[in-house]
């Protein structure tokens, strides 16, 4: 029940922002395309750039997505409107109201895929997206919502949001698998970088768009991530004692 | 009944709350008064679970009140001094949000928030976004918010600041009317007026501290109810009998700047707690 009004009032919002929320999906990944995919025109793994970018960008954003809907939006709630104590006082179970918000987080960043997806269907480039990609799409979301979650609980103040972008964000984005593939990154740098949540992302929507089987490897981490971040969030929104 | 046990909230080196030991009664008006970084809004974060107390605790009828304690946070309902609204919601918006945090049926929540925006003056502007409203009218909202729920306990802090002296008075009644009703209400201020007119009880906190806990009429009492203030190198003093003909004798002894006054419930906070800041 709780998680139903997490959810009612994330469409709430999205009614309200619809065109902001398209647009700004919408922009970079597009900015992308067209200088990696259309601009410079490469081949990668013998194939056309494009269709090693395309997998990537869709897993990129679900990234994205999914933590500015949550970051963005709860360090504002927490911080500046106050909002979040009206959720504090009320009965609402806070496990629902924060597994509310991760769902919310993850349908937002799995909607900014959808729009790549769209976007990028006149290019007929053949890639393949079915149940287990949009299911890992989903997962990703999840992930990045947990993680929002807990910096937007650990926020001192509502700026801290942009910096968490700038220093978690857009590394992530450029090194975990979108642009290229980790392998080509220095031992032990790239190890690292494999355990990330989008590394492993990208790497398996890449797989199944190619018409591969993606390995469980990739699941159990994100799954580990995901336990870990929520289990720090219901911590923070029950123990925190100045929340 | 709400009881506060032992209540202390720490941050870091600095107490807010020291040692706090309360009991409400069911259906009472208290009010909670104090100056400036008292420890007011702390203790009615730690009533409302948004603050946890570093030790002590919080029993309502008994029950000891947490955040996962959902059965005894539904009975409580808080208007806080910020405004703890989302900016971008709308009235209805604002209203639906709360029902469905306390799991109100739709249809009820229209029924009662259509009630209570009537009854505040708000309908013709339930369309905007509270970003858009002025002070006055966002707290009236934040009452209807929590009153939407149909609380047992509903916690106040400064319900009153920046509204305007009509919308005040409109205030009192309408706490009133829900006082009589068996609501308990907890009430912060900074108009001393406000807690004499509405409060059974008052308790004065300073540093953190429970320093006194009376009704208005005993405290004022205590004092004594006739007041004399006299004026003297721009500087105002105050002198208070239990005698109405004492007061009158020292009246006319005094000289040209002396009036005499009922005694009032500021007068006694400025006595017990204004004396050493």
């Amino acid at each position: 029940m709780g998680i139903v009004t997490v959810l009612w009032e994330k469409w709430v919002e999205f009614k309200r922002d619809f065109l902001k929320i398209t647009f700004a999906a919408l922009i970079t990944p597009l900015m992308y395309l067209i200088v990696f995919g259309i601009g410079i025109k490469t081949t990668s793994h013998g194939q056309p750039y494009m269709n090693y970018l395309i997998p990537g960008l869709v897993s990129m954003v679900t990234m994205t997505g999914s933590f500015g809907a949550i970051a963005q939006n709860m360090s504002v709630q927490r911080l500046y409107e106050k909002a979040l104590d009206q959720v504090m006082v009320s009965p609402t179970p806070l496990w629902q109201f924060i597994l509310g918000q991760i769902i919310g987080g993850s349908i937002r960043g799995m909607y900014a895929a959808a729009v790549i997806l769209v976007m990028t269907w006149p290019f007929r480039t053949g890639l393949i997206f079915n149940g287990w990609s949009f299911f890992i799409l989903f997962l990703n979301g999840t992930v990045f919502s947990t993680i929002a979650l807990v910096l937007s609980f650990l926020a001192k103040s509502y700026s801290d949001a942009p910096r968490y972008t700038s220093f978690i964000i857009m590394p992530m984005s450029f090194l975990c698998n979108t642009f290229f593939s980790t392998e080509e990154m220095p031992m032990g740098f790239r190890q690292v970088i494999s355990l990330l949540p989008l590394s492993q992302t990208s790497d398996m929507v890449r797989t199944i768009s190619a018409g591969g089987s993606p390995n469980s490897t990739g699941f159990i981490i994100l799954f580990v991530y995901l336990i870990v971040f929520s289990a720090i969030s219901v911590f923070f929104i029950y123990k925190k004692k100045n929340l | 009944m709400i009881e506060l046990k032992n209540l202390t909230k720490q941050f870091g080196d600095f107490t807010a709350v020291r040692d706090l030991n309360l009991k409400i009664e069911t259906g009472e008006f208290f009010g909670l008064l104090g100056p400036n970084g008292a420890g007011k809004t702390t203790t009615i974060s730690m009533l409302s679970t948004v603050l946890l107390p570093s030790s002590g605790e919080i029993l309502i009828n008994g029950k000891p009140l947490t955040r996962r304690n959902s059965v005894e946070k539904q009975k409580l309902s808080v208007v806080t001094q910020e405004y703890s609204m989302r900016m971008d919601m709308n009235m209805d918006q604002v209203m639906e949000y709360q029902g469905r945090l306390y799991y109100m049926p739709l249809k009820a929540i229209r029924e009662k928030t259509e009630e209570l925006l009537s009854f505040t003056g708000l309908t013709k502007h339930r369309k905007r976004t509270v970003r858009k409203l002025s002070g006055g009218m966002k707290r009236r909202l934040m009452v209807c918010r929590a009153l939407l729920t149909e609380p047992e306990i509903l916690l106040l802090d400064e319900p009153t600041a920046g509204m305007d002296p009509i919308a005040r008075r409109q205030m009192w009644n309408l706490l009133r009317q829900l006082n009589e009703k068996d609501l308990t209400i907890i009430l912060t201020t900074h108009y001393i007026d406000e807690a004499q007119s509405l409060c059974d009880r008052v308790a004065f906190i300073d540093g953190g501290e429970l320093n006194t806990i009376d009704t208005p009429q005993n405290l004022i009492d205590r004092l004594g109810i006739y007041a004399i203030d006299e004026t003297s190198d721009k500087t105002l003093k105050s002198k208070y009998f239990h005698d109405r003909a004492e007061a009158i004798d020292y009246l006319s002894k005094a000289d040209s700047n002396a009036a005499m006054r009922n005694t009032t419930l500021e007068d006694v906070f400025i006595e017990t707690v204004g004396k050493h800041l």
